[in-house]
């Protein structure tokens, strides 16, 4: 399989500040789920920026489908990752929901008459269709970072980051906008690689695979379920085991493996007898 | 602040709604023109019945124009006050110390009372009906000519119309950062003037850096969306001219023949 994005050798540090990260490699295979987590300040949105060429490397590539990210190659890596950032007012471009749609596509050079057709089907996969006319301040956080994930999807990415983009939401919120995100993994499979930047560890068990950012380093690289059974470890690096796992290692019998909620559920249900 | 009725746009359905943005403004600002050599009664009488007309193609009720134009009572009298105990010349109606009312300067304080009301309610009935956004697209195309003489014309458009997306914001977060100072002890509304003075500094600079930190964020997602430079860009709205234009133009130069004629008249 290909990979999406390839990072090698990065190192990259503020102005005037110690380098965040150092060596740093990571390789994202197409079509997959991966979640960052880290703690505060670990350097998870510097990385962001970084692939998406807000910043700038010191030393090391990144590269995008086998494409290294240069100034000339910018625009081309820049149509096939879109990104979703966690303020939900600060990424709303237009005055209406259909206007902010339409700013990517505009930017594109997409022809006007194309557009509504475009923006009513992404408003449909975000199940924002009735929202179209709505101005931007009422409107929920939820439903505002759903019409920023559609205003991404306008532009047809093969790869969607989204940076804690439901850190500011209340839970119904959040709930919506993870349904959409397994949504559309489902409806693209393959085609859709995601990259979910998260605290919630709830969030970021829905991924194939979990790496935990620490000192610039990849602290941990693997399947959510073997990761949150470690719970000493996660904690040490300033992180919480998931409500399930935190449960089922309080109970002395329950099987020493990641357990889902339903799993978890089950698992209980089968201890009355 | 949220029952300002002036400069906000409500949606509706009405005659006016179907007009191009560009056709408002024009007429807009050739009615206000025009209102300035007003000086007879038949010239606003005139004047009125247009405006008249214009609102109730809005399709609104009365009762929001006069709340829209209730905030400008003040003002109003103000002005009003002025030309009312200030303007010489005779006969002299009415006479007390230093205050005289004289006929030219009732006659004035009426003029401008009523040019003032009429600039007000169109002004509305223009925003009222159409939305910021339309607004400034309509702007920028009326602007296209000054693309000539290098006026960055898009940049400017797209800059209004991004500063009109986040003036509720800023109002919303005016309001958080207030209360949050408020229950602080701060307090904008007693002490002396200097002291009122030096309370605003604490709401200015959260605000400001709120502002700041809004301004980066937004300038990475834009960029992030392919943004590059506002000319090359295709356009969402399309202004498009329609029936309802040549309407609202034949009866715009209809009522400016008939303006220009009664002041010629006279
Ligand atoms: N524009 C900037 N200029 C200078 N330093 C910065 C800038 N942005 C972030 N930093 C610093 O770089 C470090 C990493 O920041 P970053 O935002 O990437 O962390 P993060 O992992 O996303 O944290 P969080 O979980 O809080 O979002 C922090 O110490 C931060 O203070
Ligand atoms: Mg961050």
């Amino acid at each position: 399989m290909t990979n999406a994005i390839t990072i090698n050798n990065l190192t990259y540090g503020y102005p005037d500040q110690d380098p965040l990260f150092h060596d740093f490699d990571l390789e994202v295979q197409e079509g997959q789920w991966l979640s960052i987590v880290g703690h505060n300040g670990s350097g998870k949105s510097t990385l962001a920026k970084l692939i998406l060429g807000l910043l700038e490397a010191n030393s090391g590539t990144i590269s995008i489908f086998g494409q290294q990210l240069t100034i000339e190659t910018l625009a081309e890596a820049r149509a096939q990752v879109g990104m979703v950032f966690q303020n939900p007012d600060n990424q709303f471009v237009g005055a209406t929901v259909a206007d902010d749609v339409a700013f990517g596509l505009e930017n594109r050079q997409v022809p006007s008459e194309e557009m509504p057709k475009m923006i009513e089907a992404v408003l449909q996969q975000v199940g924002m269709a009735d929202f179209a006319d709505r101005e931007p301040h009422t409107l929920s956080g939820g439903q505002k970072q759903r019409v920023a994930l559609a205003s991404v999807l306008a532009l047809k990415p093969k790869v969607i980051i989204l940076d804690e983009a439901t850190a500011m939401l209340d839970p119904a919120g959040k709930s919506a906008v993870l349904q959409t995100l397994k949504d559309l993994k489902n409806q693209y499979q393959d085609q859709l690689t995601l990259i979910v930047i998260t605290h919630d560890m709830a969030e970021a068990a829905l991924a194939d695979r979990v790496v935990v950012i620490n000192d610039g380093q990849l602290a941990f690289d693997q399947r959510p379920q073997d990761l949150f059974v470690q719970g000493q470890a996660l904690k040490e690096l300033g992180l919480d085991q998931p409500f399930e796992s935190q449960l089922s290692q309080a109970l002395p019998k329950a099987p020493n493996q990641y357990l889902t909620k339903q799993e978890l559920a089950a698992w209980l249900s089968t201890l009355k007898d | 602040m949220n029952n300002l009725v002036i400069g906000q746009f409500i949606p509706g359905k009405a005659w006016l709604y179907r007009v191009d943005p560009r056709t408002k403004i024009l007429v807009t600002v050739v009615y206000v023109f025009l209102l300035i050599f007003a000086n007879t009664w038949p010239a606003y009488a005139l004047a009125t019945l247009f405006l008249a007309l214009t609102l109730v193609l809005t399709g609104q009720s009365l009762e929001l124009y006069w709340r829209g134009i209730k905030p400008v009572m003040w003002l109003i009298i103000f002005t009003v006050c002025l030309q009312l105990f200030f303007t010489g010349g005779t006969p002299v109606l009415f006479h007390w110390q230093f205050l005289k009312i004289t006929l030219p300067g009732l006659i004035n304080a009426l003029y401008v009372v009523l040019r003032f009301v009429l600039i007000v309610l169109m002004s509305t009935a223009l925003t009222l009906t159409t939305p910021p956004t339309a607004i400034a697209s309509a702007i920028e195309s009326l602007l296209k000519p000054l693309k000539a003489i290098k006026v960055p014309v898009a940049e400017l458009a797209l800059m209004l119309s991004i500063a009109l997306r986040f003036v509720p914001l800023l109002m919303l977060e005016t309001d958080k950062v207030m209360k949050a100072q408020k229950s602080r002890g701060m307090s904008l509304s007693t002490g002396s003037l200097i002291k009122r003075s030096k309370a605003v500094l604490p709401l200015l600079i959260p605000l400001f850096i709120g502002a700041l930190q809004r301004a980066l964020d937004l300038a990475n997602a834009m960029e992030v969306r392919g943004f590059e430079s506002a000319d090359n860009r295709t356009r969402y709205r399309v202004l498009s001219f329609s029936k309802q234009d040549l309407v609202a133009a034949l009866g715009t130069g209809l009522f400016v023949l008939l303006f220009i004629g009664l002041l010629w008249i006279n």
